[in-house]
């Protein structure tokens, strides 16, 4: 009796522990492919950069309204770099048999899910890490508050826990990367709405009690579609 | 093609009868509301129509899990059923809204949060059917289909908060209107009969019309089998 | 002191209404008409499908 408890302990921590180096193997594996050739954080930076020059002569980016309208202008910015990441990503999976590969291994495949999220959260991190300090310099805004910082975080985790899951699904079909931001912007919208908030009233020093519901929206939506996307994920990969 | 079924031609008749009544009931026995008026009929459909919508969202979403759990044909039929009519009868309670809102508060759109939700969700709809228009195995159409009415239908409530929230941050009145006016009213005894008679007729239209085209749907599935044969 | 009575929106109410009844009408008749063409997409692919096993 005690060696067959022993025995299914021993078991589930074994594939407890295949599933951690497999979510491990696809991070590295993106994060080393992206080293080599940084073809898909030049592209999101360079892209990022634009928006913001693009803003600066669409909208009066004054000493007054910048106030009102920077948390409004970062986040346009990190959407449409991050749709841009989640589309190529994806893409250079498919293409390369990448994802046939990792569909042979005997691992859940949520591991792949989690993988790819994760190299995902990763650049989009790392696209958002240039672009405050850049827009920080141009606009002479300090957006160095660490409640920002926790907001993006917060916000970027939602966005790329969504849209992993669906650019998995847009690559799958004709319309491919077209459809990505048409699927995804529907679904995002309470986080782009806490974040901007969120942010907003960090940057103008509001009250925490102001705050707390935009940080707790962030994390209820995070966790509620992380879990959606893990027990979706196998339904949208099979063959 | 199997004939029409005898009950669905005893809920087509019934429905019709009911729908009769409530016209009725909204024109003659609910009373002239004293403020807004005769605009203020208009709630009752608004709400009718918008409740057939949430009908829709719901049961594509269950349709979306059933499929993904049996992998039987018949729930992705229904699931497309269900959004196609959700999204009609959201488009009515949208626009219905929209007059509904016009002599009230001098704007032809408030950002009320029902209303943005509502949009939202017709946006969620539109992608559901681009998503669908672009696969052709109609397995994988079902199941991405069926995800994406779950993932749909689980970020509306948030959406719906989020937008409250910014709402009742900064209240949005837009156009000169009047401050004061709510567009809230008060419902007397017939008021409440009509409505909830209206919200019981519409149910019935939702169940009527979703079986009308799951026959349809049905018919669809088997002409593009016997066109994928032909082609062989 | 005037009681002011009820506005006289009668003609949103006129609009709210054709709104339903047009958008309804419509569906119902794209129903119909889609389900008719079915029907003889169905009857002349059955056709064919007796031909082919002759």
């Amino acid at each position: 009796m005690r060696e067959r408890s022993q025995a299914s302990k021993l078991s589930f921590f074994s594939s407890l522990r295949a599933f951690f180096s497999a979510v491990g193997a696809v991070v590295w594996k993106d994060l080393s492919a992206e080293l080599r050739s940084r073809e898909l954080i030049s592209a999101m930076l360079v892209f990022a950069l634009l928006v913001i020059l693009i803003f600066n002569f669409a909208l009066e980016l004054d000493a007054k309204t910048r106030g009102t309208v920077t948390a409004g202008v970062l986040w346009v910015t990190f959407a449409f770099a991050g749709t841009l990441g989640l589309n190529r990503s994806m893409a250079m999976e498919k293409d390369r048999g990448c994802l046939d590969g990792l569909l042979l291994t005997p691992v859940d495949r949520s591991a792949i899910y989690f993988g790819k999220a994760i190299g995902n959260l990763f650049f989009m991190l790392l696209v958002e890490a240039v672009v405050l300090p850049v827009y920080s310099v141009l606009y002479s805004t300090n957006l160095f508050k660490p409640g920002l910082l926790i907001v993006v975080l917060l916000g970027s985790i939602g966005y790329v826990a969504v849209g992993t899951l669906l650019s998995a699904m847009a690559v799958q079909t004709r319309t491919r990367d077209i459809l990505l931001p048409i699927l995804l912007f529907p679904l995002v919208v309470p986080v782009l709405i806490a974040a901007v908030k969120g942010s907003s009233a960090f940057l103008e020093g509001s009250a925490m009690a102001d705050i707390w519901p935009w940080l707790n929206l962030l994390i209820v939506y995070d966790v509620i579609f992380t879990a959606v996307a893990y027990m979706v994920f196998d339904y949208v990969v099979e063959e | 093609m199997e004939a029409k079924s005898r009950y669905l031609k005893i809920l087509d008749a019934v429905t019709m009868v009911l729908f009769l009544i409530s016209l009725w009931m909204v024109f003659f026995y609910a009373p002239l509301e004293k403020v807004m008026g005769a605009v203020q009929r208009v709630f009752y459909y608004h709400v009718g129509t918008a409740w057939v919508g949430m009908l829709g969202f719901a049961v594509a979403m269950i349709a979306g899990v059933a499929y993904l759990r049996t992998g039987s044909r018949k729930w992705d039929i229904v699931g497309l059923a269900a959004v196609e009519i959700s999204l009609v009868f959201f488009l009515i309670a949208i626009i219905m809204g929209s007059i509904w809102a016009r002599p009230i508060w001098n704007a032809w759109w408030t950002w009320d949060p029902r209303l943005t939700t509502a949009t939202i969700v017709e946006l969620v709809y539109a992608a559901y059917l681009l998503l669908r228009q672009g696969i052709e195995d109609p397995d994988r159409r079902a199941r991405f289909g069926a995800v994406y009415a779950i993932l749909g239908f689980v970020s509306v409530p948030l959406t719906f908060l989020s937008i409250r929230i910014f709402r009742t941050i900064h209240p949005v009145v837009i156009g000169n209107s009047d401050p004061t006016a709510t567009g809230s009213f008060d419902m007397s005894s017939a008021m409440l009969q009509t409505f909830l008679f209206g919200l019981f007729t519409f149910s019935l239209i939702f169940v009527d019309l979703l079986w009308h085209r799951i026959r349809m749907g049905k018919l669809a599935d088997k002409v593009e089998l016997l066109r994928l044969k032909a082609l062989e | 002191m005037f009681a002011e009575g009820p506005a006289n929106t009668v003609n949103y109410m006129i609009a709210g209404y054709t709104v339903f009844f047009t958008v309804m009408i419509l569906y119902l008749t794209s129903l119909l008409v889609r389900y008719r063409n079915l029907k003889q997409d169905l009857d002349v692919l059955q056709e064919v499908e007796q031909r082919d096993e002759q």
